[in-house]
């Protein structure tokens, strides 16, 4: 049997059904996004952690020249190291059918001799190569699906210069591989880069490395100091040509998938927090309303007997029942939405599997954060209802006070019409409620906003990045650092109408204690094809000396300009110079710094050395010029920049137009929940006057108006301030989401805007036509025969 | 009916019952009215067959216990709410098949309302609260017109919470008959005040039925007060069980409770 007052919370609530239903889907949708971003938070972590585990992802890595296989038992002897892999890994480029241009990859060794120590791969399909096979590879696993490779496959590969048939055996996962991308790119493009694997004597015989190594995995015992243990692997490899050992905040795949936990961390709090709040501010605003109108009822409940903490809780029950099915309905969604977007992911993060695992924890976190929100906007309204001696509870309300609004004031009464008054008049009576209802309806136009900025910001980058920075329309790369005479080689391929060339040399930037390892550029000052941009899009010459770095990597490193950096060369007789940051410049994706080429070149003690060029082709010729590039063995890979642009779309694109379709909805939703909330309220507390003028002869339509006046004056004044909310939101959130791989620029377009206030508008449109129809069923002689 | 009362100065007379009542052309006709709310399973009757004329420039008063079928009786009339049955004829209008605008429009140029809870919009002056139906109406008033017939000309500016029940109810009354209405309906009207209020409210309602030869219906338990009426109409369970002419009125200020 349910107690009567419970039955009167039910019969309430389903006269308020709209506006509990208004009010709960708001909250949903917080609990929703909330619940949605922490179980992808779970889902990624925990694969992430049993992945790195059991397929023994390294803690140190370091490449090098070449070091003897014998010199692993000394590194195996290092103090803290627990297991060490030795290895050789190439760059090898492919020619592809149906894929005119070149495209390229890694290729690992398996070791033969003894067990894999670390990095152990997950075969997906087919097998390791046989030992003593020959020309058998696994092939990694995002790369063989773009291009829908099946083991027994074959690929044509220049591994070393020499031209050789792979044979696919397997397609397989590797812990370092989760983000299958060219190292130190934040866009995967899977169909001109893969990961290969192949028995370690036949590749160390390709690439001249017979008995020796060139790469090193190093996992860390527990409780011993990783920076010691790097410090002895960068002694006992410095005289093999070794490069400065890292760790996994420098791996580029380990840094990219954490980066993205973090940007959903930032997210999984931010955008549920504001959602929150609108809704306790909404359920605040119904709940007092009801509060205010069961007046009456409440002295009765006291005159009988009733506690005023029992009254209180059954006022507090309202929340909760709404907090209870916002939480089932956000947390349904949450899980649906979660399991949809986790399929994206597992486009750009390869895992054996990726199961979504929804964060049940989460239920009870967001049924408390959103009762605690809850209670906190009722407990006011709460405790003035109890306050009030039963006797006094059960007289009618004095009328309400009002006095002449302030245009009335300064003496311009005449201007304004008695409806346009009564909306004045009734907004400065209660100045914090019409503050609270503007401020709704300002969040509700300021929320749509934020996708629209992302969108907007996505499509500037591109721009930015695609048409005004890169003008080249190649980037070719060579295989390894070569002599001037390389730049006519590439000018006299097919096509080739400017060639900037470009030094790339790794480096490790100090900075205090901070550092990061990257390739440190050298180009051209009078660089015409790829340009560095200052946040204005303006071009920014190189100095003489000094860096120019991105303005995220100062921000990293804590330096300003003036400062100077300690640059850790990574290659050649591995230099230490100190170099000064002249200037920063505008990117938005990974982080980088530059040099003048000329004063890189004298820093690495080298003539005139290039890494590559950026190209100019003409597209005629396109053709004749990837048929030559294909064939010439010195060059390790070639980015095409319409490809990579045609390949964001496809992948990275349609994730973000995914993501930013959900905010969307979920900005309408509120957008709608607030602005329809806010007119059902104002129709409660008018219906009185409504239902007289209705009876002295006020048509359905001037009533109406009289209504819709006072929520559209709100509305003006919100639309303004909530453009200005919705500038700072965008921007706080886009700053939540930016992280070293990827960056948005705060882009807000009319376009946004409008779209906001269309939004709004529309929102507006719908609730007062709603509100009007149930004008229309206001019980004129009940509402004038009732008390106030 | 005799009282000690002076007589009061006849501006549009009443009609002599007697004798020009058949000549005369009523205003309102109603036949057979009834009414009949659903409640739950069963019906409930709140008028029953109703007949009954009503005159331009007559002051009634409809007197019944709780749930007679007064409130019902004055809301149909007033184009609030319309019969189950029957007929009901304004001025040669036919109110039964009205449509909701041509209520509305009945309800703006001829009606004129006034409530036991006053009604007024508390946002709004006394002088504001009357200019809301001067705006809308035909031939109005000056709003300061109206205010003055009911002696509040010096309250124009202040605000219903300004004002004591009396002074609210009187303002209703002046922005009932700001529209110079045909129709006064009264439910109630002193049903929330003390007797000597309830005079000065009386006093006005009656000031407007003299002066402006407006046809007044007044709802009230009080059987007193039906002695400033030309009829009385006495309801029973949806039935009128009896009409009452009085030979004279009394003046309001005479009455007393």
């Amino acid at each position: 049997m349910l107690h009567p007052l419970d039955l009167k919370l039910i019969r309430d609530m389903g006269r308020m059904k709209g506006q509990m239903f208004a009010v709960g889907l708001v909250m949903a949708c917080g609990l929703a996004m909330m619940i949605m971003s922490r179980s992808l938070i779970l889902s990624l972590e925990s694969t992430r952690d049993t992945y790195y585990i059991k397929h023994r992802f390294a803690d140190l890595f370091c490449e090098l020249k070449r070091a003897p296989n014998a010199v692993r038992e000394r590194l195996a002897g290092i103090e803290g190291v627990a297991a060490v892999e030795t290895r050789v890994k190439g760059k090898t480029t492919l020619d592809l059918p149906g894929l005119s241009e070149p495209a390229d990859g890694i290729i690992h060794s398996i070791p033969e001799d003894r067990q894999q120590q670390l990095h152990l791969l997950y075969i997906r399909t087919g097998r390791l190569p046989e030992l003593g096979s020959h020309n058998e590879v696994v092939v990694g696993e995002a790369f063989a699906v773009a291009h829908g490779f099946t083991p027994g496959d074959q690929i044509d590969a220049t591994v070393y210069g020499a031209r050789q048939r792979l044979k696919i055996v397997g397609i397989a996962l590797s812990p370092e591989y989760v983000f299958e991308s060219r190292p130190g790119e934040t866009l995967p493009d899977n169909r001109r880069f893969g990961v290969f694997w192949m028995n370690e004597r036949e590749l160390a015989t390709a690439f001249e490395l017979d008995g020796a190594f060139n790469s090193v995995l190093v996992d860390v015992a527990p409780g011993a100091n990783p920076v010691a243990v790097m410090a002895a692997l960068d002694r006992e490899l410095a005289p093999f040509g070794g490069l400065v050992a890292y760790g996994r905040k420098d791996h580029a795949s380990a840094n990219r998938l954490d980066d993205e936990l973090r940007v959903l961390r930032g997210l999984s709090v931010a955008f549920p927090a504001v959602f929150l709040s609108i809704a306790a501010f909404m359920t605040s605003a119904v709940l007092t309303r009801l509060i205010r109108l069961q007046r009456e009822q409440i002295a009765q409940l006291k005159a009988f007997g009733y506690s005023s903490r029992q009254v209180g809780f059954h006022y507090l029950k309202f929340a909760i029942v709404i907090v209870a099915i916002a939480t089932v309905i956000g947390g349904g969604a949450g899980a649906w939405l979660g399991d949809n977007v986790v399929a994206v992911y597992h486009r750009f993060f390869r895992f054996p599997t990726l199961a979504f695992r929804v964060d049940w924890s989460m239920f009870g976190v967001a049924f408390a954060v959103s009762s605690t929100a809850a209670f906190l906007g009722v407990i006011g309204a709460v405790r003035q209802a109890v306050k009030l001696p039963p006797a006094e509870a059960m007289r009618p309300e004095p009328p309400a006070e009002y006095k002449p609004s302030v245009l009335e004031r300064i003496g311009l009464a005449h201007l304004v019409g008695p409806s346009f008054r009564m909306a004045l008049r009734n907004l400065e009576r209660r100045p914090w409620q019409s503050f609270f209802t503007a401020f709704g309806l300002a969040l509700a136009t300021g929320i749509p906003i934020v996708p629209g900025a992302m969108r907007d910001g996505i499509n500037y980058l591109l721009t930015f990045q695609w048409d005004v920075a890169q003008r080249q329309n190649v980037t070719l790369s060579l295989i390894e650092p070569s002599s001037a005479s390389a730049i006519s080689d590439i000018h006299s391929l097919p096509g080739v109408m400017k060639v900037e060339p470009f030094r790339s040399v790794p480096a490790r930037l100090r900075y205090g204690h901070q550092s990061r390892r990257l390739g440190v550029m050298g180009l051209s000052r009078e660089a015409f094809l790829n340009r560095l941009l200052d946040a204005d899009s303006r071009p920014v010459q190189l100095p003489p000396e000094g860096l120019l770095v991105s303005a995220k990597l100062a921000e990293i490193l804590g330096a300003k300009p003036g400062d100077t950096l300690l640059l850790e060369v990574q290659e050649g007789r591995r230099p230490v110079r100190e170099a000064i940051i002249q200037g920063t410049i505008t990117d938005y994706a990974g982080i980088a710094a530059y040099m003048e080429i000329g004063a890189l070149q004298r820093l690495m003690r080298e003539g005139n050395t290039i890494s590559g060029a950026h190209l100019s082709v003409d597209t005629s010729r396109w053709d004749d010029f990837l048929a030559r590039v294909k064939e010439a063995p010195r060059i390790a890979s070639l980015n095409i920049k319409e490809a990579a642009r045609a390949s964001f779309k496809k992948s990275t694109g349609e994730m973000i137009g995914m993501i930013t379709t959900i905010y969307f909805s979920f900005a309408i939703i509120v957008s709608f929940g607030v602005v329809y909330n806010s007119a059902r309220i104002a129709l409660s507390e008018r219906s009185r006057d409504l239902a007289t003028l209705r009876v002295i002869g006020f048509t359905h339509r001037e009533v109406a108006a009289v209504l819709i006046g006072e929520l559209a004056m709100l509305t003006l004044i919100a639309l303004p301030a909530g453009l200005w909310i919705g500038s700072q939101l965008a921007n706080g959130i886009i700053q939540t989401a930016s992280t070293e791989s990827v960056r948005l620029p705060l882009v807000l377009t009319s376009h946004a805007y409008g779209t906001a206030v269309l939004v709004v508008l529309s929102s507006a449109s719908l609730s007062f036509a709603l509100v009007s129809r149930r004008l229309h069923h206001l019980d004129l002689l009940g509402v004038l025969k009732a008390r106030d | 009916m005799e009282t000690a009362a002076p007589e009061i100065p006849i501006l549009n007379s009443p009609p002599d019952q007697s004798a020009e009542e058949p000549q005369r052309e009523p205003l309102f006709i109603a036949r057979s009215l009834t009414k009949y709310y659903a409640s739950g399973e069963s019906q409930v009757r709140a008028l029953d067959g109703v007949d009954v004329d009503l005159y331009r420039g007559e002051l009634i008063v409809l007197l019944g216990a709780s749930g007679s079928g007064k409130s019902t009786l004055l809301n149909i009339l007033g184009g609030l709410d319309v019969p189950t049955s029957g007929s009901l004829s304004y001025n040669r209008m036919d109110l039964t098949t009205a449509d909701e605008d041509q209520l509305t429009r009945f309800r703006r140029d001829s009606v004129g309302f006034i409530f036991q809870f006053y009604n007024l919009i508390p946002s709004l002056t006394a002088k504001e609260n009357v200019e809301l139906i001067t705006e809308i109406s035909r031939d109005p008033m000056m709003p300061e017109e109206a205010l003055a017939l009911v002696d509040l000309d010096d309250r124009m500016d202040h605000f219903p919470s300004q004002m004591s029940g009396g002074q609210q109810q009187r303002v209703a009354i002046a922005r009932a008959i700001a529209k110079r209405p045909e129709v006064l309906l009264c439910d109630e009207p002193t049903g929330a005040l003390d007797v000597k209020t309830g005079i000065t409210v009386l006093e006005a309602i009656e000031r407007v039925n003299l002066e402006l030869g407006t046809l007044t219906v007044v709802i009230t338990h009080n059987a007193v007060i039906a002695d400033m009426a030309d009829r009385v109409i006495h309801l029973s369970d949806g039935h009128i069980v009896n009409i009452e002419t009085n030979r004279s009125r009394r003046p309001v200020r005479s009455l007393a409770w």
